[in-house]
């Protein structure tokens, strides 16, 4: 998948060139891109060990815990079905570790909920309300401190690079609630038209 | 009490709550700390070949000239939605690759600036959107459900809202 992106875009920007003239200025860029990309990756280190110690101790203190137990009441008005057949303790975890961006974490958590769900599952081949909710809100970021971003933010030089945090709380907010409501908005429609074919 | 200040408070209160953590009897809570940065060191250097490929590639495709030529395309459609027309590498890029979108993000930050209105809606849409495509093929991909039914479309509309979202909320925000 990357390799073909990869691929296509130095292809499309080796044509581009020969017809723009720019070829003198990509074959720079080339350099400068190769040894951007290692500054980079310098500049990120410091924040991205820091925080993934952060995290490691919130882990091990039960921190993840304390938030799952504070999301139940709200997960439980979005799951009903995952309420009643058990599997809304692999949702939470999974959410709880989305919410404090434990990426490495977030996944397997994520798959292991799916799982879970998959085996209350009646048609197996075939996504249930909880799963398409679940997944559509696993694709609108809830991460409530994205490190990496900062990091990012003050290698290219921000004087303020965390004034965006709030911003994006309520972006992320917004974004989250719309994807239940939506997901689940559709889900009911499906099964309207479903009921009247019947 | 203006959203700077709260903001620069967040990181230093975090600091002080893990130092508090730490010093706690219970258990070594200092060791798993040096754990987990070494797993951040691991991470941080597994990101570097996709990195150097697609920040090579990114340069590549903005100096042929390609980058000017689409966003002229699509600049009328931009301003018409009020996102501005120096995200769209980003916003091409966001929903099918992590690595790429990070390279396209860096890429406008070092060429207008990471304060500018472009690099301020830039960072909004990439601390509230995630991968898409990776997000519903690594979920359903792990128990084989073949139909996902309405999970992809409404994933796409949702990513689509928080675009528009995001540059609305950097305007009343930040100007």
């Amino acid at each position: 998948m990357l390799g073909k992106c990869f691929s296509a875009i130095c292809i499309i920007s080796i044509i581009f060139a020969c017809f723009t003239g720019n070829i003198g200025n990509m074959a720079n860029a080339i350099l400068d891109g190769a040894s951007r990309a290692v500054t980079l990756s310098f500049d990120l280190l410091g924040m991205m060990c820091l925080w993934c110690a952060i995290l490691k101790v919130a882990e091990k203190s039960g921190a993840i815990e304390f938030l799952a137990k504070l999301l139940r009441p709200i997960l439980k008005l979005i799951f009903p079905d995952a309420y009643k057949n058990g599997s809304i303790t692999a949702i939470t975890a999974a959410i709880s570790a989305n919410i404090l961006g434990i990426g490495n974490a977030a996944t397997p958590l994520a798959v292991n909920a799916m799982q879970k769900m998959q085996e209350t599952n009646d048609t197996p081949d075939t996504a249930t309300d909880d799963m398409v909710t679940f997944t559509v809100l696993g694709t609108a970021s809830l991460d409530i401190l994205p490190t990496t971003l900062l990091a990012m933010r003050r290698a290219a030089g921000s004087a303020e690079p965390y004034k965006i945090i709030i911003p994006i709380w309520i972006c992320s907010a917004c974004c989250a609630a719309f994807a239940v409501m939506l997901a689940r908005g559709l889900c009911i429609c499906g099964r309207l038209n479903r009921s009247k074919k019947t | 009490m203006n959203i700077e200040f709260i903001s620069s408070l967040i990181i230093p209160f975090i600091m002080l709550a893990v130092s508090l953590i730490v010093l706690s009897p219970k258990k070594n809570y200092f060791d798993e700390f040096l754990i987990g940065a070494k797993e951040g060191a691991y991470s941080a250097f597994n990101l570097l070949p996709t990195l150097i490929a697609l920040i090579v590639a990114l340069s590549m495709f903005s100096a042929s000239g390609a980058v000017d030529f689409i966003a002229e395309l699509l600049a009328p459609v931009c301003s018409a939605i009020g996102v501005p027309s120096e995200l769209l590498p980003l916003l091409i890029t966001r929903p099918v690759s992590g690595s790429a979108a990070s390279s396209a993000y860096l890429d406008l930050l070092s060429k207008y600036g990471a304060d500018s209105f472009a690099g301020l809606c830039a960072s909004v849409i990439m601390g509230s959107s995630d991968t898409l495509i990776y997000v519903i093929a690594v979920y359903f991909g792990a128990v084989s459900v073949k139909k996902t039914r309405h999970t992809s479309f409404t994933a796409f509309i949702v990513m689509l809202f928080c675009i528009f979202l995001s540059c609305a909320i950097a305007r009343t925000f930040f100007t």
